[in-house]
């Protein structure tokens, strides 16, 4: 007998053999497709890259927080786009929220920590090109050098003054128009008229101020450093600043506010016009836009990339790549669907798609003429003197020592209350801290911040220690009482007070205490009441009614940004 | 039971095999050298004024597509958009790392030679006088000029533009009526009306007068703008350091500038953002022809109305030459490819191009109104003119001109 078997299984160890390694080949690929996978994906979009990489094609972008949806939705959008550059990494942008004035700060430096920016307006631009010429100019004959490398244009908004439509009637002058000096004279005519800006660190409270300043040195152009610093000038910046209800960290948060709380919050704001779009796209109680008779100004959310020799060809692409990315028509529409002007001018703001209509208070064709911006050195003096005349405040800050805040809380609230002191830059605000656990355990009465009591302040903040429950109502009732007892109604007058547990030892109630906040806010002086939710267990409900109450805001914090939460409310005053 | 065994051993051996080749060459893959100096295209980079810089990029996408060869090697052109002025001060300062004179680039460290491949290989400014302002520079810090004016390499023209007024037809026919003319002067007395445009019997919305010229400090525009009133204030082609120190003149041209809206903005204000942010912050200005051209549909949609385009009587005109970098700090094949891509620009077909941007060609067997798309054909009716009327050509400034302007700007009207 043949061995028939022997022939066949000879096949078949070859078949196996060539199986096994396909089989195995498959897998290997299998395995490196998913290391490869893992080993590209992207590191998380608020982190700016660890080390420099000199092929790096991920582009930081810091952008001002009036846009964040916007920016966050077109930037989701590039990065799922995954373009490439020649030498084949992908284009990423990471996103990074700053105020426009620390943009510049930070660009000052030798490491910003991005390589673009988009602020609000190109006014920032303009004053840090300033600012590195004056640093890093040779001789003077020298061409100055610029700390702006490119830039581009993607969206637009011009400022204005967002009121409800019958306060809009009622400012309406002779010559059916209204202008920034209607405003000025309802506001210090009218103690009821409750309006407000951003500090000058955003463009919109830069227009605010400025149109003050024209005002008071009885110009419409021309505003020279002189006229800023004369004291009639200041006399009349001051007087209206003292109409201002508050100065919010910035014009979307504010916006935000007016949205929910509604005409007895505030009268008018000042705004870009497409937050006055998304207020009525929203479906709210409907805002107009004023278009001031004297001029505005344009938010015209530059795009610019930093020159300086650490950006990588390959981030300049991208930045190139961003650019260009935003102007096409796509993103061009949802800018427009979202109340910016389009940068493309082939779009249509008038059309059928557009969202700036009547119908949603703004006027496409407006605005007619603009206020003549001055050179940047006048407005830092601008930004310099405008600290000296805002509406100065009383505040107190109400700290919880309950037992829950032992440890790392403790120490990241004693970081923000220092940030917040250190922020509070008038000569004429006046500081005060009640600090609590079962029982207020202690009270700093308000005072003048001068340098000895900033460092009482700090004493105090370092010996804070956490024991006991939380008396939360008692804490907040027993600054509200000197508040009133005060009566300075020619101040800011605000309690900013954070908890991070539950009310559990106070002889006030949560009713009681409302009810004498709503009273004592109509016929006495207004207090505003900012509360902060600190972590998760903390009192959402008691904290909301307090802020409800006195027309003021509820934020929630965590130990990672309850500094930040504070410097942000320092801006408030 | 043997031979599965075997078979085992061996499919098991050979995966091993498989996959310590893989892992083995992808290690080696990761563990490049810190600089690696580029394989593959010829780089050629080429800083590009911005009012040519989108008729450039888009002509260098298709040159990088038709894939142009020099020598064997594919050549890639990268456009690096920079305002003249800002490209001259990087000259100035040797930002682009130029080498003394006494060095060796064979000599160079490798990092030195990474720093290198950054280097612009070309530059298209807005005028010629910007190259040549540059030579002065390298003149005394190398004792040799880094841009030819003759030979191989020299500056050659690839369009032309020249400064306009552009001006909302709406207050073009005020100003009309009102003065029977625009030019310098004019706008000088409508700038300086303490009324504004109701006492210029324009509309009282229209608040004041404004005018818009670029920002001399980031666009050469600007500078020739105040270069143009110049000539039209002293009514002759040439000027000089004394004409600018002049006080009178100081004091006009101050009251010119003054009705500017955005005295800090940071774009060099473009056409674009006269377009982008229409009557609202300049009733007019003077202008690139081509960028007004580029914009002017834009315009008319954003803000309902065409601009009036005049010709001053004075204009500066620009030419936009390519100029190639001499030293050794590119490469013979980087400095041929950019003559490659040059001639490029230069043809028949690219030429035609610039027409759609707004830009004349230099040669002149093209005509600018040969197609009906041309920008010049369908704004000729706003007072675009295929023939430039008479007109002087100013002269190009000299540094010291361009220093002393460029000072007092910045002392008087942007501080």
């Amino acid at each position: 007998m043949t061995k028939p078997s022997s022939g066949l299984s000879l096949r078949r160890v070859l078949i196996a053999v060539i199986a096994g390694i396909v089989l195995l080949c498959i897998a290997c690929i299998g395995l490196f497709a998913v290391i490869g996978a893992y080993s590209n994906r992207s590191a998380p979009s608020t982190e700016p890259p660890a080390a420099y990489d000199p092929q790096s094609a991920t582009l930081t972008l810091a952008y001002s927080p009036e846009k964040a949806e916007l920016i966050q939705e077109l930037v989701d959008a590039f990065n799922q786009s995954k373009q490439r550059t020649s030498d084949r990494r992908t284009m990423s942008v990471q996103l990074l929220e700053m105020p426009p004035d620390q943009m510049v700060q930070a660009a000052l430096g030798d490491e910003p920590g991005f390589q673009a920016l988009s602020p609000d307006a190109s006014l920032w631009l303009d004053l840090l090109d300033l600012q590195w010429a004056e640093a890093h100019r040779g001789a003077a004959d020298e061409l100055a050098p610029r700390r702006i490398a490119d830039s581009a244009r993607y969206a637009v908004s011009p400022i204005v003054i967002a009121a409800w439509p019958e306060v809009a009637q009622s400012l309406v002058g002779a010559d059916q128009r209204i202008g920034w000096a209607d405003l000025q004279a309802r506001a210090t005519s009218d103690p009821d008229f409750r309006w407000s800006h951003a500090s000058t660190s955003y463009a919109s409270g830069m227009l605010a101020t400025l149109a003050e300043f024209y005002a008071g040195a009885g110009k419409t152009r021309g505003l020279t450093a002189a006229d800023v610093t004369a004291q009639d000038t200041l006399d009349t910046v001051q007087a209206l600043e003292r109409s201002v209800s508050f100065y919010g960290d910035n014009e979307a948060v504010a916006m935000q506010f007016m949205s929910e709380k509604g005409r007895n919050f505030l009268d008018a704001l000042v705004v870009q016009e497409a937050l006055v779009v998304q207020h009525n796209l929203a479906g709210l109680d409907p805002l107009v836009a004023i278009y001031p008779r004297e001029g505005t100004l344009w938010e015209d959310h530059p795009l610019a990339l930093l020159d300086d020799p650490r950006v990588t060809d390959n981030q300049r692409r991208t930045f190139q790549a961003l650019a260009d990315f935003l102007r096409q028509p796509e993103q061009q529409a949802l800018i427009l669907a979202r109340g910016f002007r389009p940068a493309d001018l082939n779009i249509p703001i008038d059309g059928p798609d557009s969202p700036l209509t009547a119908a949603n208070g703004v006027d496409a064709r407006e605005p007619q003429t603009t206020l003549q911006m001055p050179g940047p050195s006048v407005v830092q003096v601008v930004q310099n003197v405008w600290v000296y005349t805002k509406r100065p405040s009383n505040v107190y800050l109400v700290v919880d020592t309950s037992g829950s805040m032992r440890g790392a809380k403790m120490e990241n609230v004693r970081t923000a209350l220092l940030s917040f002191i250190a922020q509070i830059q008038g000569t004429e605000d006046r500081l005060g801290m009640v600090e609590f656990s079962g029982y207020v355990t202690n009270i700093i009465p308000l005072q003048t911040i001068t340098p000895e009591y900033r460092q009482t302040l700090r004493s105090e903040i370092a010996a804070l220690d956490a024991r006991g429950d939380t008396a939360l109502l008692d804490a907040v009732r027993s600054a509200y009482v000197r508040l009133q007892q005060e009566n300075d109604s020619g101040r800011i007058n605000a309690i900013v007070a954070m908890t991070d547990g539950l009310e559990n030892a106070s002889a006030t109630s949560l009713r009681q205490l409302r009810r004498e906040i709503e009273q004592q806010n109509r016929t006495g002086v207004r207090v505003i009441l900012f509360t902060i939710a600190y972590g998760e267990d903390a009192d959402l409900d008691t904290l909301r009614t307090l802020a409800e109450a006195s027309g003021g805001q509820l934020r929630t914090g965590d130990p990672e940004t309850i500094r930040e939460l504070y410097r942000l409310l320092s801006q408030y005053f | 039971m043997k031979r599965s065994r075997t078979v085992f051993i061996a499919i098991v051996g050979i995966a091993i095999i498989i996959v310590g080749v893989a892992l083995a060459l992808r290690t080696t893959g990761r563990e490049r050298p810190l600089v690696v100096i580029p394989k593959g295209p010829i780089q050629v980079r080429i800083l590009t004024a911005l009012p040519v810089e989108p008729w450039v990029r888009q002509a260098a996408e298709r040159f990088n597509q038709e894939n142009h060869r020099l020598e064997g090697e594919r050549i890639q052109v990268e456009i690096i958009a920079t305002d003249g002025l800002t490209a001259l001060g990087k000259y100035d300062r040797n930002e682009f790392g130029a080498l003394d004179a006494d060095t060796d680039p064979a000599q160079l460290s490798p990092e030195q030679q990474q720093a290198l491949t950054r280097f612009p290989t070309a530059w298209i400014p807005d005028s010629r006088y910007l190259p040549e302002l540059a030579n002065t520079a390298y003149k005394e810090r190398l004792g040799r000029d880094v841009f030819l004016t003759d030979g191989e390499y020299r500056a050659r023209p690839v369009a032309l533009s020249l400064s306009v007024w552009g001006i909302y037809q709406s207050r073009a026919d005020v100003l009309d009526q009102t003065f029977g003319d625009i030019n310098w002067q004019v706008v000088h007395d409508a700038a300086t009306n303490k009324g504004g445009w109701p006492a210029l019997g324009g509309n009282p919305d229209w608040g004041f007068f404004k005018l818009v010229v670029p920002d001399p400090r980031k666009n050469v525009g600007g500078l020739s703008a105040m270069i143009a009133a110049a000539g039209e204030y002293y009514d002759r082609p040439s000027i000089s350091t004394a004409d600018i120190t002049n006080p009178e003149f100081q004091q006009w041209l101050g009251e010119l500038l003054a009705a500017t809206t955005d005295l800090s903005g940071a774009s060099a204000y473009t056409a674009e953002d006269f377009a982008l942010f229409g009557y609202s912050v300049g009733d007019g200005g003077l202008l690139l022809e081509s960028d007004l051209l580029n914009n002017m549909q834009g315009i008319k949609n954003r803000w309902g109305e065409a601009l009036s385009i005049r010709y001053p009587s004075y204009v500066t005109w620009f030419d936009f030459p390519m100029t190639i970098w001499i030293g050794p700090e590119t490469s013979a094949l980087q400095k041929n490819a950019a003559l490659e891509f040059e001639r490029y620009l230069l043809s028949a077909d690219t030429q035609r191009q610039a027409i759609s941007y707004g830009l004349r060609p230099v040669s002149a067997e093209i005509s600018v109104t040969d197609s009906a798309d041309s920008p010049f054909v369908q704004w000729a009716d706003q007072g675009v003119a295929a023939i430039v009327p008479r007109t002087s050509a100013m002269r190009s400034p000299d540094r010291d001109v361009l220093q002393t302007l460029l000072r007092w700007f910045e002392l008087n009207v942007a501080s």
